[in-house]
């Protein structure tokens, strides 16, 4: 008994130095091998040489990674520093979500993602002319999360400035989202600080941290170590201090003396710190000033990483299928209007969008995530709530290719006629075919208003000529769309969906981001998802089962007496 | 799921169809650059000479247009702003020039008291075009209390993309180890604010005033290349000026240049 403990014991103490060795490991001397590994695997969309130029890449945004310059977003390491061979072969194991980059845990073998390290790092000479490892971020002071730490990030997360870029609650739509480029001159939107599965270096606190202090070189988000913060030198309290003077609109004497005696020792501080960037030995005292100085950044780091950590859910929700199909729920009465509070306690359904890329103009770089939906239904009506992120605001800019309109827009698609049973043809999911589907077409130049389409083809959709009576409303706040409509479940018009409870019907979703150059057929969208007014009325709940249970008897006894006709004519 | 699964395989077949050869422009790419020496020795210059002259604009001047002020109006908003590629004054005098000397080995050192800073004002880059020593440090200054983001665009250097939050007055950049330029400064907060600078190994560097005028001091007698940059004029590296510098005296260099 004993024996087999120890043994048990030995192997997970062996599991977790194993662990810990594969954590720590470098990439052997390049090699040929490396090289086919890569020029088969990668060199598609990195290019032969490593430029990022591969024959896939202009369709592809984020443009696969230029190798050749040694800029590297997702590191362990500190700004300007290269990343580590661990690094780099996470990144190739796991890919980059959000991106065109995929994980390669089950198409290369270890062996060869570790060749592909050694082979891309041959692309850039500093990887060989570094005499020392490159510096990694120290991860050792994290401050848990906690309310109190969140609520000192959300004053970093101002004061540093990333309101401008993330927006105010972070879906990046801040101000200068629009106008952002990285090192390539390629567009470069902020990340949606509340879609976190989409981060392409993970969204641990960690990941957040070392975002945040290492910077992801080569993009347009700046790195924010040491002597970027405001007050570098200064206690926590004296850079408030000295931001609170600063925001004074007239100081005393005293206060300007203050005032410049903080800003005398931030400059000091800085000072030192450039110095060491430049490769100068630091005497002991201003090691001292330093060290004290990068304790404070990284305090404060954490409290923002854990604010950041706060603004997402902790996983991506689950798409609507199965458990989590779209239910519409039914109440009694008026339906509620868009900013009733009854949407709150409404848990939503998640639509994930991907782009079109079946047919031309398609869109590889798809920038709307998904489309949350919340419904409500009466004896009478239908209302739904639509809601998604879009960074910007766009209701009348012009494509500079086609000289096209284009805004943000969404299509909700359902068949004109619900297929009857699982297994019955649905319509073709891209705008339909030889059946048609029913559109309701909203705009962002028109928010209150959805107009009714009929469409066989994504190319082939038209405006019914009797517009029903649909309500509509639709807002933009702080990065997000929120879209009400109401509708009657019967129509007179046979060209609309007629709805029925306890019937699935298909449902699928278009969306177009303007300032991402979605119009027409370049858009996100969905295949084919269901949705349901759920059928539990309570007070049917006693009219229903019986009368379900006639009707079975009925059609048993109807079934009956035409296998009986049946198999008497065949006598 | 499956639809989701489907679509996302979907874009990547479509990837590997649709691809087709495609040549890297980044936008802004292809800049024309300044010529540096291989080796740059300073020494005592005594008795060097002076090259100085006027740069003209020649062709017809696009009419200023204010520039687009998309946010903290009330900072960068205050007057009006002018994209500054094309600086033209009276009588053609073009501003912004850099002018240089492109082979020289040796001559005099640094002016250790040059400003080498650009201030942010009024969500403006000024000077628009600097010039900074290898081994000096680019000094950024924000006059302006509120964010901006200075992004240099550097390929042989490491670019510098670091914000600088209201409260820094002051932002000393390190300083770089090579020679390059001009490169562009950004600032991602305000699309609209540009500048150049150039990381240069000699101080024979002059950049023109309103008048278009320059002057290079100190030249040890000699033969050399008088080359020019402009922003939207170009360069003449491929076929530069020859000058000769006798010890004491001044040679006069004009220049006219047309859009590129
Ligand atoms: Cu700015």
């Amino acid at each position: 008994m004993r024996i087999r403990t120890i043994a048990l014991l030995l192997i997970l103490f062996g599991m977790l130095v194993g662990f810990n060795f594969a954590h720590a490991q470098n990439a052997p001397e390049a090699s040929e091998k490396g090289k086919q590994v890569y020029e088969n695997s990668c060199a598609h969309c990195h290019g032969i040489e490593g430029r990022g130029d591969g024959s896939a890449a202009e369709n592809l945004l984020p443009k696969p990674r230029d190798f050749t310059r040694g800029l590297y977003k997702i590191r362990s390491t500190e700004t300007g520093q290269l990343p580590t061979d661990q690094d780099l072969f996470d990144i190739i194991t796991e890919g980059m979500p959000g991106s065109s980059m995929p994980p390669w845990d089950t198409a290369l073998s270890a062996n060869d993602r570790w060749e592909v390290v050694a082979y891309i790092k041959t692309f850039y000479d500093g990887f060989k002319e570094a005499e020392t490892p490159p510096k990694q971020i120290n991860l050792s002071g994290k401050v848990p999360y906690a309310e109190q730490s969140v609520e000192t990030g959300k004053a970093l997360y101002t004061e540093l400035g990333c309101v401008e870029c993330h927006g105010d609650v972070g879906r990046g739509d801040g101000t200068s989202a629009p106008d952002l480029t990285d090192e390539w001159g390629f567009q470069s939107w902020p990340a949606n600080l509340t879609q976190g599965w989409n981060f392409r270096g993970g969204s641990d606190t960690e990941d957040i941290f070392k975002r945040f202090i290492g910077g992801l070189a080569g993009s347009a988000m700046p790195a924010f170590e040491g002597d970027s913060f405001p007050g570098f030198g200064l206690t926590a309290e004296e850079s408030s201090r000295m931001i609170e003077l600063d925001n004074k609109d007239e100081m005393t004497e005293a206060e300007e003396e203050e005032s410049a005696q903080l800003y005398e020792k931030y400059d000091a501080a800085v000072d030192i710190a450039v110095n060491l960037a430049e490769g100068t030995e630091l005497s002991a005292e201003e090691k001292q000033i330093y060290d004290d100085a990068m304790s404070v950044v990284y305090e404060k780091s954490w409290h923002l990483a854990n604010y950041v950590k706060s603004l997402m859910p902790e996983k991506r929700p689950e798409p609507a299928i199965g458990n989590n199909v779209l239910r519409s729920q039914y109440i009694q009465g008026e339906l509620p209007e868009m900013d009733d509070a009854a949407w709150e306690t409404l848990e939503a359904s998640y639509f994930p969008l991907v782009g079109q890329v079946v047919i031309e103009p398609r869109q590889f770089n798809p920038t709307i995530d998904a489309v949350n939906v919340k419904s409500y239904y009466n004896d009478t009506e239908v209302a739904f709530l639509f809601i998604w992120d879009d960074r910007t605001h766009t209701t009348d800019e012009t494509d500079e290719e086609t000289g096209k309109t284009l805004e943000d827009a969404l299509a909700i698609q359902f068949p004109v006629k619900v297929p009857q049973g699982p297994t019955a043809p649905k319509p073709y999911f891209l705008w339909g075919g030889r059946l048609p589907v029913y559109l309701w077409h909203w705009k962002a130049s028109a928010p209150d208003q959805v107009t009714e389409l009929t469409a066989k083809g994504i190319n082939n959709a038209g405006v019914q000529e009797a517009q029903g009576e649909l309500q509509a409303q639709g807002t933009y706040t702080n990065g997000q769309y929120k879209l009400w409509v109401k509708r009657a479940l019967k129509t007179d018009d046979k060209k609309d969906l007629q709805l029925e409870s306890g019937v699935f019907v298909p449902i699928a979703f278009s969306a177009w981001d303007g300032a991402n150059g979605d119009v027409d057929t370049k858009r996100v969208m969905t295949s084919w998802y269901t949705f349901v007014l759920e059928p539990v009325p309570s007070s049917k709940r006693f009219i229903y089962p019986p009368l379900i249970a006639l009707l079975s008897v009925g059609f048993l006894f109807g079934l009956r007496a035409f296998v009986q006709r049946r198999n008497s004519e065949e006598a | 799921m499956k639809s989701y699964l489907l679509a996302s395989l979907a874009i990547l077949l479509a990837c590997c169809f649709v691809g087709t050869a495609f040549a890297a422009d980044s936008g802004s790419g292809e800049m024309e650059m300044l010529v540096f020496p291989e080796a740059y020795k300073a020494m005592k210059v005594n008795n060097g000479g002076t090259i100085s002259g006027v740069v003209k604009f020649e062709g017809d001047v696009p009419e200023k247009a204010a520039l687009e002020i998309t946010k903290d109006e009330k900072v960068c908003g205050a007057d009006p702003k002018f994209d500054e590629s094309l600086v033209v004054g009276e009588g053609n005098a073009l501003k912004n020039t850099i002018v240089y000397l492109i082979d020289i080995s040796a001559g005099k050192d640094f002016d250790e008291k040059a400003k080498t800073e650009i201030d942010q004002k009024g969500c403006k880059f000024t000077p628009h075009v600097q010039i900074v020593p290898v081994g000096a440090r680019l000094t950024m200054l924000n006059s302006d209390k509120i964010m901006h983001n200075v992004h240099i665009f550097s390929k042989i250097n490491k670019p510098v993309n670091k914000a600088q939050p209201k409260a820094r007055r002051k932002m000393p950049l390190k300083a770089v180890k090579k020679a390059e330029g001009p490169v562009e400064v950004k600032c991602d907060v305000h699309g609209w604010m540009s500048a150049w600078v150039s990381y240069v190994p000699h101080p024979y560097f002059a950049v023109t005033n309103e008048k278009g005028e320059f002057t290079l001091e100190d030249v040890p007698a000699g033969e050399y290349k008088l080359g020019y940059w402009h922003e939207a004029c170009g360069t003449n590296s491929k076929a530069p000026v020859a000058v000769t510098v006798e010890a004491g005296g001044t040679v006069t260099q004009d220049f006219t240049l047309k859009m590129k």
